[in-house]
């Protein structure tokens, strides 16, 4: 691969959880397809399965919503940005920031922010780099990065 | 006083569904209650309703008894009742008092009104997929429409099918491509209930517009197209696997426009 | 919709009450109904040791792994126990992320779930 120029991708897709099966696994078999390692793959898999159910279980309140994904593989590392319409930008500012931000790990009750969380953990723990922003067209995007490097190594408890 | 709240969602926000949110506890002693608010939903509601219960906490025997029996008269005016997002402790409890034989429970309301969708009002998804020209990265873009097909229920031939159709269409974007063109290729899906639809475009490469028309009009005009011939064998493969097949050649780009019907 | 996931299942022999459920493919939200479904109606059948071997699951997510917790905790009240045996590394991987390691009994081979199924 050309050092100064990275593959892009981008999917769009219902706000359905049928199709989230389908893109993770697009993803760790593109990834493996630019010579990542399966190991490195299967991480992202699961981060792509994380964001995405966080994405349509909290960010899909209109029934036509849809997820677009921007997906940048560089030489050394995949760059993941996964967008959401949201609910209304308060909430999703506040919705990512705790997720994103905080540090306690809950195992799933019947509050819905917890399991958001408990998802965002593993995306953390995997990823290098994990941020979010809501964007000028009010949609809510979460940012990954993935280096080669860090990404084969096993993770920091 | 009963510690229930319920909150039902109009028509304008899921047109042609009912949504009531159900907050608190369900049991023997929210019965007058529920009885009022379903009462009120079977005589002027959509009578598809999806009961949201991430925030119920208790759910017991004679509430799931209430809820047979609205459900029984929502069936009787062709509708349904169904659960979203219940907790894993009281869908554990509602399949040992046998519910998850009667009622359809989904993973969230979005989910249960898309199911809904799908099945009775015949809803369109669709998908788009944009993808460096490159052949590298075919396998997975035709495993990943295979994988849409399966998990819509298409069967495993028709998926199969697909899949080969997929990859044809992909492998004659990216081979007659302009790859230097810095285009991806461009791939929409349209899925229902009876059909798929595929849309794939990529920049063309001027020099072999003229080769490609050609081409494309042997195999297209052919009653039988044939599978001996190198060229053009993709398309014709693509032309028997589908049932309409309609492509376009410009300067700007190529554009091949497949249906398939679900067969089984 | 389609479910990426089978489970298949035995009742194991020389021990009272123990099923064997095999998990092949791969557990997550669009298959987590299924597997609850099915798990539940061993339970409630008496079945109050389940065995899952994970020797063909190839992949789990936080939900996946929300619903294997609620098995261990509702085999525990019924008197049973969960135990997991034959897990790959990628999927361990994620079981120790979350934290579940200490919550959940799992065993290098099936032979040692089974047979501390007969010491107990």
């Amino acid at each position: 691969m050309n050092k100064s120029q990275p593959y892009n991708l981008e999917l769009t897709f219902p706000g359905d959880i049928d199709y989230i099966p389908a893109v993770r696994k697009f993803v760790a078999e593109t990834l493996q397809a630019a010579n990542f390692s399966p190991k490195f793959a299967y991480r992202s898999e699961i981060v792509v399965d994380e964001i995405c159910y966080n994405a349509i279980t909290y960010g899909c309140q209109s029934l036509d919503a849809e997820i677009t994904i921007q997906f940048t593989i560089h030489e050394d590392r995949m760059e993941l940005v996964v967008k959401d319409p949201g609910r209304g930008e308060d909430d999703d500012r506040e919705r990512l920031k705790h997720a994103v931000e905080g540090k306690q790990v809950q195992f799933p009750t019947r509050e819905q922010g917890k399991k958001e969380k408990l998802g965002l953990e593993i995306v953390k723990m995997l990823s290098e780099e994990l941020d979010f922003e809501i964007d000028k067209n009010n949609l809510t995007s979460v940012r990954v990065v993935r280096r080669r490097e860090g990404g084969e190594k096993a993770p920091a408890k | 006083m009963s510690e229930l709240k319920v909150e039902v969602a109009g028509a304008a926000e899921y047109p042609n569904t009912t949504l009531v949110r159900l907050k608190g506890p369900l049991s023997g002693a929210e019965q007058a209650e529920l009885d009022r608010v379903f009462e009120n939903i079977i005589q002027g509601h959509p009578p598809f309703v999806v009961a949201e219960m991430s925030e119920t906490t208790i759910f017991t025997s004679s509430a799931l008894g209430n809820f047979m029996n609205y459900r029984k008269k929502l069936v009787e005016r062709n509708g349904d009742l169904v659960f979203a997002g219940l907790s894993l402790d009281i869908r554990s409890l509602l399949n040992l008092l046998g519910a998850n034989r009667i009622f359809r429970m989904y993973n969230d309301t979005q989910t249960a009104i898309n199911a809904y969708r799908w099945e009775k009002e015949h809803l369109r998804q669709a998908t788009h997929l944009s993808f460096p020209s490159d052949l590298k990265f075919v396998p997975a873009v035709r495993q990943f429409v295979s994988r849409i097909t399966k998990q819509k229920n298409y069967g495993s031939r028709d998926s199969f099918r697909i899949e080969t159709i997929v990859d044809e269409v992909c492998n004659n974007a990216v081979e007659h491509g302009n790859n230097t063109a810095g285009r991806n290729v461009e791939l929409t899906m349209n899925i229902d209930r009876e059909r798929v639809e595929l849309q794939v475009t990529n920049a063309t490469n001027p020099e072999k517009v003229d080769m490609l028309r050609e081409m494309s009009k042997s195999v297209l005009n052919s009653p039988q197209p044939s599978l001996e011939q190198k060229r053009g064998r993709g398309l014709a493969l693509i032309k028997m696997l589908s049932n309409d097949l309609r492509i376009g050649f410009s300067e700007e780009g190529t554009s091949v426009h497949v249906t398939r019907l679900r067969g089984e | 919709m389609e479910s990426q996931i089978e489970l298949e299942n035995e009742q194991l022999k020389g021990v009272d009450n123990a099923m064997l459920v095999r998990f092949v493919g791969d557990l997550d939200a669009t298959n987590v109904e299924f597997v609850l479904e099915k798990v539940c109606s061993f339970l409630n059948e008496g079945f109050v040791h389940i065995v899952a071997d994970f020797k063909k699951l190839r992949y789990v997510n936080s939900t996946g792994l929300g619903v294997l917790l609620h098995f261990n905790k509702s085999a525990r009240e019924k008197n049973g126990s969960f135990k997991i045996a034959n897990v790959n590394e990628n999927v361990y991987e994620i079981i120790e992320i979350i934290g579940a390691t200490s919550l959940l009994e799992i065993y290098d081979e099936l032979d040692e779930a089974v047979e501390s199924l007969k010491r107990a």
